[in-house]
């Protein structure tokens, strides 16, 4: 079974309820996250950051479905999770 | 940027000097996940580490206060500390030659003593530091810098020497076991004994261009994973796999390096009390 | 006829001259200068010994076993003396006043602790019971083969060491404490440089009776809770030690670091670095400057001893000035940094020491003005005699040179 699915698939439930960020200026071009998201959330930039390597950035971030494979497997601490704060806020009672 | 990194680590020394794709990053993103979830503050944990990539990598990482020990050494200046402040958790992050090779010795005592540290092996396989030289954990055959023709020297596990010389929870895992390796070291930090966990990590630079003969860094935590679950990513058998988990767990029961020394005090100073110091004899 | 019948004049530089007129109510012992040390360490406050026994350092372990607990300190018997140390190391770094003991073939071991501690400003003391060498050499016999070694103590350059030694076991009490205070006041290594008769030989030992009595001499261990951890391009002293487990974030490198204490690869941060290693020590060397000294005024040849050998070479240049020589005696207790202006002089010098390669003798050579006037008188494994220090003085008084005496060596190059 390989670690890295090359199909992505999309899961409807869930999906779009997460914040992800991602520090570009940290990024090393490791690849990882891109290739172990199962819903393509990252995408390559095409300018190089400070560091000189062309970073991951969230392209789609509503995509998310918080599976938190990315921020496991991000070894330079670039990437956050969180699920987003409600819209509607519920009556407290 | 990862919440927990904000949380405990100094941010002037973010992103580390680590190669792209290294495995050091990813275990020590999980490390902070145990810190976390066990409820501890920077100020609880102290950090020590070595020379070499785990060592360099890691050191002045974390926020709160940490040493970077010479060459093997880490443990032995663990000792020392944890004498000196036995009420912090240690973390002793080094690498497969700091602690299999030139820092073995220590290793065995600090095991033997059951000193209350949690030493976190991340094991690369060699000696990626100086270019890729092989080590004592490299697999047999490899080629590497210094065996250019496979290695020939018998390997050995670190898990089984410090198991043999008395700690007291002993644990394996890969870079492929992001789960897993959060919670052993949870239960690692919570053994007031010695406490091993031993974690292979690739190495796209050193290793994985000369002993796999690529730098793709997919490719190389491929070779990880496939040596984790011992199969292929195209369902063969691989050469050989790893045994993870937890190997050994007899924590809490064994008394504590410094609680030894310090029962001892309080029953040298009783009797003291009661027969006077002898100063003077001997 | 006694010195004071000689009317020599005699001068003593260090702390415990004055201490030991301060503290006269305790006990006196017959004690080996291995237990005056212990407890001169336990004196100044040491609460960790972390070593390896090695004779003739062996006692000052045993003791330490014993003596430790009883002060609620904890002693290690470390797995070798690499260990040892960094284990003083780290319990230095944790707050604890530490020390090791041992000898030469433990003592080159220490290297790689030695750096880690002197740039990290970690206050140690280290005894190194010299004896002859090389390796095992004569295992009870002295030697002082260590001279050079205890000043580049590990590798790199870019440091300054303080190195001290005694020559009694009444001295190795006080001296050890005064060590401790060095170590606290320059946040470095202080190295005891003794060897195998002063350790084990015994004399008169007056202990204070209360250790907590001198708490006006002992330079209590402070905690440096604040930035900078590390102040660079500064030679200050008095700087309280960084320590590890109180929060501070300190950092505790194996690099040429910053003032926070993490590596950095530039040139400018090695400067900042070594100013300050080097010069908190250079620009203090009054502080550290101790020595002994009888008949220098008119003294036509200097003796220049340290250690054991000193005792018997002062008795010598006694024994040379009832022959008539005008010979005058220079035992140095501060080692490094080397004390270059006492031997601004223009006279003759008589360098003995227990080693037949000469080390204090280049030293002396490089500071006095007339190399050619600085005489070499090496033994190795019996201390220099009376007889033949006296008719050295007289030679190199009368004719300029040492006569050949049986196994004296008096070449140095």
């Amino acid at each position: 079974m390989p670690l890295f699915k090359p199909s992505k698939k999309q899961i409807a439930q869930n999906a779009g309820k997460w914040e992800v960020v991602l520090s570009e200026e940290m990024c090393k071009a490791c690849g990882f996250c891109l290739q172990i998201c199962p819903v393509d959330v990252f995408a390559w930039r095409k300018v190089a950051n400070r560091l000189g390597w062309f970073p991951m950035y969230v392209a789609h971030e509503e995509n998310c479905i918080g599976c938190m494979l990315c921020f496991q497997i991000c070894p330079d601490f670039c990437i956050n999770v969180a699920p987003k704060e409600a819209e509607t806020s519920v009556a407290a009672g | 940027m990862n919440k927990l990194a904000a949380k405990y680590l100094r941010p002037s020394q973010i992103p580390t000097k680590a190669c792209h794709g290294c495995g050091i990053g990813m275990i020590e993103n999980w490390l902070l996940q145990a810190i976390d979830e066990v409820g501890l503050r920077q100020e609880d944990v102290v950090f020590g580490t070595g020379i070499g990539c785990v060592g360099r990598q890691t050191f002045a990482t974390w926020g709160g206060d940490n040493f970077g020990a010479t060459h093997g050494r880490a443990l032995a200046v663990a000792t020392g500390l944890k004498i000196a402040q036995p009420d912090k958790k240690y973390l002793i992050v080094v690498g497969d030659g700091d602690a299999a090779a030139i820092g073995t010795s220590h290793l065995v005592h600090a095991a033997r003593r059951n000193l209350g540290v949690t030493v976190i092996c991340e094991d690369n396989m060699g000696y990626e530091s100086t270019g890729g030289q092989f080590s004592p954990t490299t697999p047999a055959g490899y080629v590497t810098n210094s065996s250019p023709y496979g290695m020939v020297e018998p390997s050995f596990d670190p898990c089984d020497v410090v198991k043999a010389a008395g700690a007291t929870f002993v644990a394996e895992t890969t870079a492929t076991q992001w789960h897993q390796t959060v919670k052993v070291v949870k239960k690692a930090l919570e053994n007031d004994g010695f406490s091993f966990v031993h974690v292979r990590f690739p190495c796209n630079e050193n290793f994985g261009a000369y002993a796999l003969g690529t730098r793709d860094t997919l490719k190389n935590l491929e070779w990880i994973w496939e040596h984790t679950q011992g199969r292929t990513v195209d369902g063969k058998e691989t050469d050989f796999t790893w045994q993870t988990g937890i190997k050994h767990d007899a924590s809490n029961s064994r008394p504590e390096f410094s609680k030894i020394l310090r029962a001892m005090n309080e029953r040298v100073r009783a009797e003291t009390a009661e027969k006077g110091s002898g100063n003077g004899k001997h | 006829m006694a010195l004071t019948e000689m009317a020599l004049t005699q001068r003593l530089v260090a702390p415990w001259a004055e201490w030991e007129k301060r503290y006269t109510e305790g006990r006196r012992l017959l004690e080996a200068g291995t237990y005056a040390l212990t407890e001169g360490a336990i004196a100044a406050g040491c609460r960790v010994f972390a070593g390896y026994p090695i004779t003739p350092a062996t006692d000052i372990a045993e003791y330490m076993s014993k003596r430790l607990p009883q002060v609620d300190g904890y002693y290690v018997q470390a797995e070798d003396e690499l260990a040892g140390m960094h284990m003083c190391a780290g319990a230095s770094l944790g707050g604890l006043k530490a020390m090791t003991a041992t000898s030469g073939p433990g003592y080159t071991l220490m290297h790689d602790a030695y750096g880690w501690a002197i740039t990290n400003e970690i206050p140690l003391v280290v005894v190194d019971a010299m004896r002859v060498g090389p390796i095992s050499g004569i295992t009870g016999a002295p030697g002082q083969g260590e001279f050079y070694v205890a000043r580049y103590c590990t590798h790199g350059g870019n440091i300054e060491t303080i190195v001290l030694s005694p020559n009694s076991v009444q001295e190795s009490f006080w001296l050890t404490i005064d060590a401790f205070n060095l170590a606290e006041r320059f946040r470095t290594v202080v190295t005891i440089l003794t060897d195998q008769v002063i350790s084990d030989m015994f004399e008169d030992l007056f202990l204070p009776r209360d250790y907590a009595e001198l708490a006006d001499v002992v330079v209590p261990r402070r905690h440096n809770l604040a930035m900078p951890f590390y102040p660079l391009n500064s030679a200050s002293i008095d700087v309280p030690p960084n320590v590890v487990g109180l929060g501070t974030g300190v950092c505790v490198s194996a690099y040429t670091h910053t003032e926070e204490g993490y590596d950095i690869e530039e040139m400018e941060a090695q400067w900042a670095q070594t100013y300050r290693l080097v010069n908190k020590i250079r620009h203090h060397r009054d502080q550290i400057l101790r020595y002994e000294a009888v008949g220098l005024e008119d003294a036509e040849v200097v003796a220049v001893a340290y250690g054991a050998t000193s005792r018997t070479v002062k008795t010598g240049v006694m024994e040379a000035r009832r022959r008539g020589v005008k010979a005058g005696f220079l035992r140095l207790i501060s080692l490094w940094p080397f004390p270059d202006d006492l031997f601004a002089r223009d006279t003759r010098y008589l360098v003995c020491e227990l080693n037949y390669d000469g080390q204090l003798v280049r030293e002396v050579m490089r500071a006095a003005p007339d190399k050619g006037k600085v005489h070499f008188m090496g033994k190795s494994a019996e201390l220099h005699t009376v007889v033949e220090v006296a008719t050295a003085l007289e030679g190199v008084a009368r004719r300029g040179m040492i006569p050949e005496l049986p196994y004296i060596w008096t070449e140095v190059a």
